[in-house]
C-alpha cells in the first residue's frame, strides 16, 4: 500500500504512548521484564526440542521477535490473556502481572504489526444473514416486504455482528426456510405491477418464443440475483427449469416465476463469495458486493455494477469519490441500524434485558417512546455519519438527535420550540448532560438491570464498547459483589463495591470498573437525571487506579476524550470486522493501526473512517 | 414475532391462551389418534429440556435414594406424576469443569464436550446426543429433529469472558461446528410439521425436486472453485438442502415411504405466533414436542427455557423480584434462596405439564409418556458456584418400558453425565458403544 512505510514509525510511536491509566499498569514494563514473565511461568515446559505441544518460547525476546515469530507472540498472547496458560495447578503469575504482560505484547504487537508484513486474513465465503436477504429482495424485485423476521435470528461472530461468516451455520431448518421464503417472495413480486415490470422485459410474441423470451428475463435477472456475471450455460440452465415446469402445466409466467424462486434457493444467490478462485475477473462484482452490503446492507446497484465491470472496484480515486456518494444515500440507515445497535447492545432492548415493565410502566406502555429511545443512537450515528462530522461526536457533542417524546422524558430545556416530530439533530444547552451516547437513555437502559441501574454494567460497558479494553472474568466462586443483602443489609450499593474492591482478588478490575459507573449513577434505569434523596445516595465521583478524579458524566466524558485513541482503535476494529463479515486477527494489526493512522490524519473525519476502512488491505483482498 | 407470511391471515387468535391451563382437551382436538391401537410396537421418543442457571441443591435434591424417596421444594409439582419420574444425583460433566461459569457448561450439556474458547473463529464443541440420535434415526419421520426455544440468540460476543454468545444459545449441536439454529415461533413450528407431514405431490413435488435438484448442481459447481476452508459452509448447504430432497423424494413415492402419521395434524388449529408472556410461550413449544410426538412428526426434539446466563424477568412469580441469572447467584441471602427456589419449582412446573400431556395421550395400552424420555437438566449445579459437579438432573417416561423409573438413582460422586446418554441411545433404539467421555451405561436406570 502506498505511504505505508512512512507512517510505520509513526505508528510505532503512538502506539507506545497510549495513555495507560484505564488498562492495567504498564508504565516501565519493557522487553526484559516479559521475557522474565516468560522464563518464570513459560519457559520450563515450553523449552529445546521437548517442548510440550512442540511450541516454543525460547525465541521470544526482545521487540525484534514480534517479526520473526508473529504466530508465536499471538498464540502467547491469547493463551496468557485467556488464563488458559499456566495451566492449572501451575503457579499462578498475579493478576497485575499477567494484566501487564498481556498489555505490553499487544501494545509491541501493534507496533511492529506492518513490520511483520502478514498477509491480511482471508475473507470466507459467508451466506446473507436474515437482513441482508430481506433487503436484497427488496432491491432486487422493488417490493416493500420485510421477511427479515421469517428466519432464524442470527447469531454474534467476530467483532460482535452476525454477519459473521465463522457463525452463519446452514442448518436443515434454514434451508426449509430458504425454500420456503422464496416461494413467499415470488408469490408476493408476481402480484405488484411494479415487479412483473421489471422483470418481464420480453414477452412471447411474433418471432419471440416463450423460450426466447424466457432466456431474455433471465439473462437479465440471474446477473442480478447473484450479483456477478453469469455465463450463457447456467442461464441455460434456468431456461431449462422454466422449460420443465412449463411440461408440469404451468403457463408462461408461472414457469418463469418457478425458475427465479429456483435461483433464490441457489447458493450463487445466497452466499457471499469473496472470489471464485477460477476467475479473477469476478474480483471486482466481489468488491462491488462488499462495498455495497457493508454500507447499504444490500446488493449493489446499477453504478456499482457499472464500476466492477469497468474493472474498478479498487481503484482508490473511484472508491474516494464513492463512498461519501453512498454515504448519502438513503440506504445507509440499514448500516447505522445493524452497526449501532450491535456495536451499543442496544438491540437487547427488545429482548429479555429491557427495563422491567411493571417498574416502568411510562417506558413499557409507550409504543413511541420506547421506538424513540431504541433509534435515537440510530440516527445519531447516521448523523455524524452524513455530516461527516467527527467520531468525537461518540463520546461527547453539543446536540444530539431528539423527538418530542424524548425531549420530554428526558426533560430538557431546549432554546426555541424544534419540530420535534421526525427525530433532528438540535443543539444542547450549555453544561447538558445530554451530549454523546452515555447521555442517551438507550444506553442507560441497556446498561442497566431490569429494575435498577448497575455501575458494574456500565462501567464494563464503558471499558468494552467504548473503548475496547473490556475487563477480564470474574474468577469463579465469587458472590455477586453488587448484591447490597450479600453481606451488608443496610450498605448501598457503593458502600459494597468499595468494600470489595479493597479485597485483592476483585481489586486490579473493579477499580477500573467501578468508578467509571459511579460517574453514570445519576441517570436512572430509563437514562433520566435523578436527584439524591429517598434514601438513594447518589455520588457520582471517582478516582481512577492512576489517582485521576472525576465526579459525573460531564468529566467522565472528559476523560474518555483524553483516551481518544483506544476509542478510536476500538471503533476501527469493529467498523472493520462489520464491513469484512469476520473476526479480525492478528494478521489484521497492521491494517487496524494504518486506519487509525489516517483518521487521526484526517481530524477523526468520520468519512476518512469509511474509506481507510474501504481502502484497507483486508477489505480489497479477494484471495 | 412479526411474520408476514402470516399477516395475511386472521386465524391467529384461534388458540390465543389455549393450553395455558392443564387439562384442557385442545390438544387432543388438534391432533386426532388415527385409530385406537396400533399392532406395531410404538416408537420411543426422546426430548431434551435445558434450564439455564442452575437449581439450589438444598431445596433439590432428595434426602434419601430409592422408591420411597421424599419429593423436595423444588420437585414438588412431579409428585403427582412420580411413577414417571426418574431423579438422578451425582452426575457431572468434566469437561465443563474449567473456562467460564455459563457458555462451557450450557453448549456442552448436551455434548459433554469440551468447547473451544473463541469469539467465533474456530467454533468447536461436540456433537450433542440428541442429534446421534436423530441421525440414526430422524429418517423414519417427517423431521429428524425439532429444536425449540423462547428467547432469541442473544446479541453480541461476550467480551469479558470472552466466548460467543453463539455457545450459550445453542445446546443441539449437528456436527462439532454447526449448532442447530431454533424456532421460537410456536406457530411456525406447528406449520412446519404439518408441511413435513403431509408432504407435496404431483405437480408440486415434480416442481420441488427440479428446484433441489438445480440448486444442488449450482452448489456443487459452486464448490468446486472454492478452498477447503470455504467448502465447509457449502458442505452444511449441501447436507441441508440434500435432507429437504430425501424427504420430497419420499412423500412423492409412497412405496418407499412406509411412515404413517400416528395422529393427524389440523392445519386450522396452528397456534397463535405471539404468546402473551413467558409462561404461555414456554407451554406452547412444549406443547409442539408433545403433539410432534404423538404424530410421530419427529421423534427427537430439544428446548431451551432460556439462553446461558438468561435473566428473564420473573417477576410474574409471586414473590419474585428480579431476573433469573441475578437471582441465582444468591450469595446464601434468605430472601434470595426463597425466589430461586420459586423459580427452580417454576421450570419443575412446567417439565411435569409436559409430562403429564404425554401421559395423557393414549398409545394403545400406554400413553405416549410410556414410549418417551423427557430429560430435564441444568448445566451448573448451584448457580452461585458456577459449578458442573452434582448437576440436576431428571428423567421422565419409560422409554417405551426400557426405564425403570419412578426411583431417585444416586452415584458415586462425580459420575459421567455422558453415562446417562449413553443408556438413552440404548432406550432409543440407537445404541452406541461410548459417547463423549462416557464411561458406560448409566447403572440402574434401565431394566436388565
Amino acid at each position: 500500500m502506498p505511504g505505508l512505510h512512512a507512517h510505520r514509525t509513526i505508528a510505532m510511536a503512538i502506539a507506545l504512548m497510549v495513555p495507560a491509566s484505564l488498562l492495567p499498569a504498564a508504565d516501565g514494563y519493557s522487553a526484559a521484564r516479559a521475557r522474565e514473565f516468560l522464563d518464570r511461568h513459560c519457559q520450563q515446559c515450553h523449552q529445546g526440542e521437548a517442548a510440550q505441544a512442540k511450541f516454543r518460547t525460547d525465541d521470544l525476546a526482545g521487540v525484534e521477535s514480534f517479526r520473526l515469530h508473529p504466530a508465536a507472540w499471538t498464540k502467547v498472547a491469547a493463551r496468557v490473556s485467556n488464563n488458559e496458560m499456566p495451566p492449572t495447578g501451575a503457579s499462578q503469575p498475579a493478576p497485575d502481572e499477567r494484566a501487564s504482560f498481556i498489555e505490553w505484547v499487544e501494545a509491541t504487537w501493534r507496533s511492529q504489526a506492518c513490520a511483520a508484513d502478514l498477509t491480511p486474513s482471508p475473507n470466507r465465503v459467508r451466506r446473507l444473514n436474515r437482513d441482508e436477504y430481506s433487503a436484497t429482495v427488496r432491491d432486487l424485485f422493488d417490493i416493500q416486504i420485510d421477511v427479515s423476521e421469517m428466519f432464524p435470528i442470527d447469531g454474534p461472530g467476530g467483532e460482535g455482528f452476525d454477519n459473521a461468516a465463522e457463525t452463519l451455520f446452514i442448518s436443515p431448518l434454514l434451508a426449509e426456510k430458504y425454500v420456503d421464503i422464496a416461494k413467499f417472495v415470488v408469490d408476493a413480486a408476481s402480484k405488484e405491477f411494479k415487479s412483473r415490470q421489471r422483470l418481464f422485459i420480453a414477452r412471447p410474441a411474433g418471432s419471440i418464443t416463450e423460450p426466447v423470451a424466457a432466456r431474455r428475463i433471465l439473462a437479465r435477472f440471474l446477473p442480478l440475483a447473484f450479483r456477478r456475471p453469469v455465463d450463457d450455460s447456467t442461464v441455460g440452465e434456468y431456461v431449462r427449469l422454466f422449460r420443465r415446469a412449463r411440461r408440469q402445466g404451468l403457463d408462461f409466467e408461472p414457469a418463469v416465476f418457478f425458475a427465479i424462486r429456483s435461483a433464490l434457493v441457489s447458493p450463487s444467490f445466497l452466499f457471499h463469495v469473496s472470489a471464485a478462485r477460477d476467475d479473477p475477473a469476478l474480483r471486482h462484482y466481489a468488491l462491488a458486493s462488499r462495498l455495497s452490503y457493508f454500507l447499504w446492507g444490500s446488493m449493489p446497484d446499477e453504478l456499482l455494477f457499472d464500476i466492477a465491470a469497468a474493472g474498478r472496484m479498487d481503484d482508490p480515486a473511484v472508491l474516494e469519490r464513492l463512498v461519501p456518494r453512498m454515504l448519502r444515500d438513503s440506504r445507509v440507515l440499514e448500516f447505522s441500524t445493524r452497526f449501532t445497535e450491535q456495536w451499543l447492545r442496544t438491540r437487547e432492548l427488545e429482548g429479555d434485558r429491557g427495563p422491567d415493565p411493571a417498574l416502568f410502566p411510562e417506558y413499557a406502555q409507550d409504543a413511541e417512546l420506547r421506538g424513540d429511545i431504541k433509534l435515537q443512537p440510530v440516527f445519531f450515528f447516521r448523523e455524524v455519519l452524513r455530516e461527516n462530522w467527527s467520531l468525537l461526536h461518540y463520546l461527547d457533542s453539543d446536540g444530539t438527535v431528539l423527538t418530542t417524546p424524548l425531549i420530554n422524558h428526558l426533560g430538557i430545556p431546549l432554546k426555541k420550540k424544534q419540530d420535534g416530530k421526525n427525530p433532528n439533530w438540535m443543539e444542547l444547552p450549555e453544561g447538558s448532560v445530554r451530549g454523546g451516547l452515555l447521555g442517551m437513555p438507550a444506553v442507560a437502559a441497556v446498561t442497566s438491570h431490569a429494575h435498577r441501574t448497575s455501575p458494574v454494567l456500565r462501567g464494563v460497558w464503558v471499558l468494552d464498547s467504548l473503548l475496547g479494553t473490556p475487563p477480564p472474568p470474574p474468577p469463579p466462586d465469587v458472590p455477586d459483589l453488587e448484591d447490597p443483602s450479600a453481606t451488608a443489609p443496610s450498605g448501598s450499593v457503593r458502600e459494597l463495591l468499595v468494600a470489595h474492591s479493597a479485597s485483592t482478588a476483585c481489586a486490579s478490575c473493579h477499580q477500573r470498573i467501578d468508578p467509571l459507573g459511579f460517574a453514570l449513577e445519576r441517570f436512572d434505569v430509563l437514562g433520566r437525571w435523578r436527584e439524591a434523596g429517598e434514601g438513594i445516595q447518589l455520588d457520582s465521583s471517582g478516582q481512577l487506579p492512576d489517582g485521576t478524579e472525576f465526579d459525573g458524566p460531564t468529566e467522565l466524558k472528559g476523560l474518555l476524550l483524553d483516551r481518544k485513541k483506544l476509542f478510536l482503535r476500538n471503533i476501527a476494529k469493529r467498523m472493520l470486522g462489520y464491513a469484512l463479515g469476520r473476526g479480525l486477527t492478528s494478521a489484521d494489526s497492521c491494517a487496524v493501526e494504518t486506519i487509525v493512522e489516517g483518521v487521526e490524519r484526517d481530524g477523526y473525519e468520520s468519512w476518512s473512517l469509511v474509506r481507510q476502512v474501504v481502502l484497507s488491505a483486508p477489505f480489497l483482498n479477494t484471495s | 414475532m412479526k411474520n408476514p407470511r402470516h399477516s395475511r391471515v386472521s386465524r391467529r387468535t384461534a388458540l390465543r391462551g389455549a393450553g395455558v391451563a392443564l387439562g384442557l382437551p385442545w390438544l387432543e382436538a388438534m391432533a386426532r389418534p388415527r385409530s385406537a391401537s396400533r399392532p406395531v410396537r410404538p416408537p420411543v421418543r426422546m426430548a431434551a429440556l435445558y434450564m439455564p442457571n442452575g437449581a439450589y441443591p438444598e431445596t433439590w435434591t432428595p434426602a434419601s435414594a430409592g422408591r420411597e424417596f421424599e419429593f423436595t421444594p423444588s420437585l414438588e409439582p412431579i409428585r403427582g406424576i412420580r411413577s414417571q419420574v426418574t431423579v438422578l444425583s451425582n452426575l457431572w460433566n468434566e469437561q465443563a469443569k474449567d473456562g467460564d461459569g455459563h457458555y462451557v457448561k450450557e453448549a456442552s450439556i448436551l455434548t459433554c464436550s469440551r468447547i473451544r474458547k473463541t469469539q467465533g473463529a474456530d467454533l468447536r464443541n461436540g456433537i450433542s446426543f440428541d442429534q446421534v440420535a436423530a441421525n440414526a434415526r430422524g429418517h423414519l419421520t417427517p423431521l429428524p429433529s425439532l429444536e425449540l426455544g423462547v428467547s432469541p440468540v442473544a446479541v453480541g460476543n461476550d467480551a469479558v469472558v470472552g466466548y460467543t454468545r453463539v455457545y450459550g444459545s445453542h445446546i443441539s449441536w449437528a456436527t462439532p461446528t454447526t449448532p442447530l439454529a431454533r424456532e421460537l415461533n410456536p406457530r411456525a413450528v406447528y406449520e412446519r410439521m404439518f408441511r413435513a407431514a403431509n408432504g407435496t405431490s404431483g405437480t408440486q413435488a415434480k416442481l420441488d425436486s427440479l428446484l433441489l435438484d438445480r440448486v444442488l448442481k449450482d452448489a456443487g459447481k459452486l464448490r468446486r472453485g472454492l478452498g477447503t476452508a470455504d467448502r465447509i459452509r457449502l458442505d452444511e448447504y449441501l447436507a441441508s438442502m440434500r435432507s429437504i430432497e430425501q424427504r420430497v423424494e419420499r412423500s412423492a413415492a409412497p412405496a418407499r415411504n412406509s411412515w404413517k402419521p400416528r395422529a393427524k395434524l389440523d392445519q386450522r388449529l396452528a397456534p397463535t405466533d405471539r404468546p402473551s408472556g413467558h409462561l404461555e410461550h414456554v407451554r406452547l413449544m412444549l406443547d409442539m414436542i408433545a403433539i410432534a410426538f404423538q404424530t410421530d412428526t419427529t421423534r427427537v426434539a430439544s428446548f431451551m427455557f432460556g439462553n446461558a446466563v438468561s435473566n428473564v424477568s420473573f417477576r410474574f412469580l409471586e414473590g419474585v423480584t428480579s431476573g433469573h441469572h441475578e437471582v441465582s447467584h444468591h450469595a446464601n441471602n434468605e430472601e434470595k434462596l426463597r425466589e430461586y427456589q420459586i423459580i427452580n419449582r417454576w421450570h419443575v412446573e412446567q417439565f411435569g405439564y409436559l409430562l403429564e400431556r404425554l401421559a395423557a395421550m393414549r398409545e394403545g395400552e400406554a400413553s405416549v409418556l410410556d414410549n418417551s424420555m423427557v430429560l430435564f437438566a441444568s448445566a451448573l449445579a448451584d448457580g452461585q458456584k458456577h459449578d458442573p459437579h452434582k448437576l440436576p438432573i431428571l428423567l421422565g417416561g419409560r422409554g417405551g418400558g426400557r426405564v425403570d423409573a419412578g426411583q431417585h438413582l444416586v452415584y458415586a460422586e462425580d459420575h459421567p453425565l455422558a453415562d446417562l446418554y449413553v443408556s438413552m441411545l440404548d432406550a432409543f433404539g440407537s445404541p452406541v458403544e461410548r459417547f463423549a467421555d462416557s464411561k458406560g451405561p448409566l447403572q440402574g436406570l434401565l431394566h436388565a
